[in-house]
């Protein structure tokens, strides 16, 4: 998540990552197939709704921004961008 | 007497021919299940199966069944290459492979270590011809109910309706339109030894999460019936699945934040619905 303010800096709004952590018994982050014995589940859970929440200060001056979401899956080494939604701000009364 | 006698010649000359069916290459194995003839009567179910990743599962595979191989065996637990070792992997990715000599088994890790690692051709094209096809599904991995309807006959070929087909016996099978099917390997794999393969667990999330939450459709209904998407199984690495499968909810505003100060603030609150019968994302 991004905002591009009207001097054309860009902000990081923030990042969220989803993902399977896979482990050994002794509880160490494991890669191997035959290694992972349990899992910490960081994903979206089917038939839920997972929310979340960026409040992000742009600098005093800034008079417009572009804020842009974008969903990204990654799957091996493929990378589909899903959804990109921007939307134009403006702070000027 | 005769009669007894014709039965243990027969029993002698067929026992070695289905029990002990061995065999030590590739091409010979990939002959003994191939989908070749599967082709003539249903070409485009064999042109849907052949663009699916079932029909890449070893050589789509390979980095982690080498590392399997090398890491796993080789270094952590210190074995040779056994058959009852690479059908860890290989139950789920080459299920033919259970007929292959322990030569045979070998030489097939030794082409996955050399695709990879020497980035060999020629080994891939070799390693191609092993996959999760037509005989898998509809032959193969149709017992899970072996102890009630017993094992799949040889030669046999069990579909959704089974439709009579002059090259083949039929039967229809409940079990094949059933996500406890694909389960099967799309699940934590729990070899004979109990040493479990964390390789996937989706069904795992499919039965607790899903249908425990009220879920009642199957894989089939989303990756085969759906959008007339049959044999093509689309999967993770398919954008439109993916897309149907997670909805985005973005509200975007902003304001001027702390009285006085009135700094520009964007607030962004974002829904993600998974959608899919599964937890998201995984294999």
């Amino acid at each position: 998540m991004t905002a591009k303010t009207d001097k054309g800096t860009v902000i990081n709004m923030g990042k969220k990552e989803y993902w399977e952590l896979g482990m050994d018994i002794d509880g160490d982050h494991r890669l191997g197939a035959w290694q992972i014995k349990e899992i910490i589940d960081l994903t979206l859970p089917p038939k839920k709704t997972t929310k979340e929440s960026f409040v992000t200060e742009l600098p005093a001056d800034t008079k417009s921004a572009e804020v842009e979401v974008k969903v990204t899956r990654l799957a091996g080494s493929k990378s589909f961008e899903l959804y990109r939604v921007t939307k134009k701000l403006n702070f000027e009364k | 007497m005769k009669y007894l006698r014709f039965i243990l010649i027969v029993a002698f000359i067929s026992m070695p021919l289905i029990a002990y069916a061995e065999y030590n290459s590739i091409d010979d194995l990939a002959k003994a299940y191939s989908d070749e003839a599967c082709k003539s009567c249903h070409s485009k179910v064999h042109e849907e199966w052949k663009s699916s990743f079932h029909a890449q599962s070893v050589v789509h595979s390979l980095g982690g069944i080498r590392n399997f191989i090398v890491v796993g065996l080789g270094k952590e637990w210190n074995k040779p290459v056994s058959k009852e070792h690479l059908m860890r992997c290989m139950d789920c990715h080459a299920p033919q492979l259970k007929d292959a000599s322990e030569a045979l088994i070998k030489e097939v890790a030794d082409l996955i270590v050399k695709a990879v690692d020497k980035k060999d051709e020629a080994a891939k094209k070799e390693l191609a011809k092993l996959n999760v096809n037509c005989v898998v599904c509809h032959n193969m991995k149709v017992s899970i109910e072996k102890n009630l309807h017993g094992a799949p006959e040889k030669g046999t070929y069990y579909g959704p309706n089974g439709k009579a087909s002059p090259a083949h016996k039929t039967q229809k099978s409940n079990v094949i339109m059933s996500a406890a099917f694909c389960g099967q390997c799309h699940g934590i794999y729990t070899p004979p030894d109990g040493d479990t393969i964390g390789c996937n667990t989706l069904y795992g999330s499919y039965q607790d999460a899903y249908k425990g939450n009220g879920g009642t459709e199957t894989c089939q209904d989303c990756h085969m019936k759906k959008n007339n998407r049959g044999h093509t199984f689309p999967g993770a690495y398919q954008a439109d699945i993916l897309k149907e499968g997670l909805a985005l909810d973005a509200n975007i505003t902003g304001i001027r934040l702390h009285p006085g100060k009135w700094i520009p603030t964007a607030i962004v609150n974002v829904g993600l619905t998974n959608k899919a019968g599964h937890r998201t994302p995984d294999g």
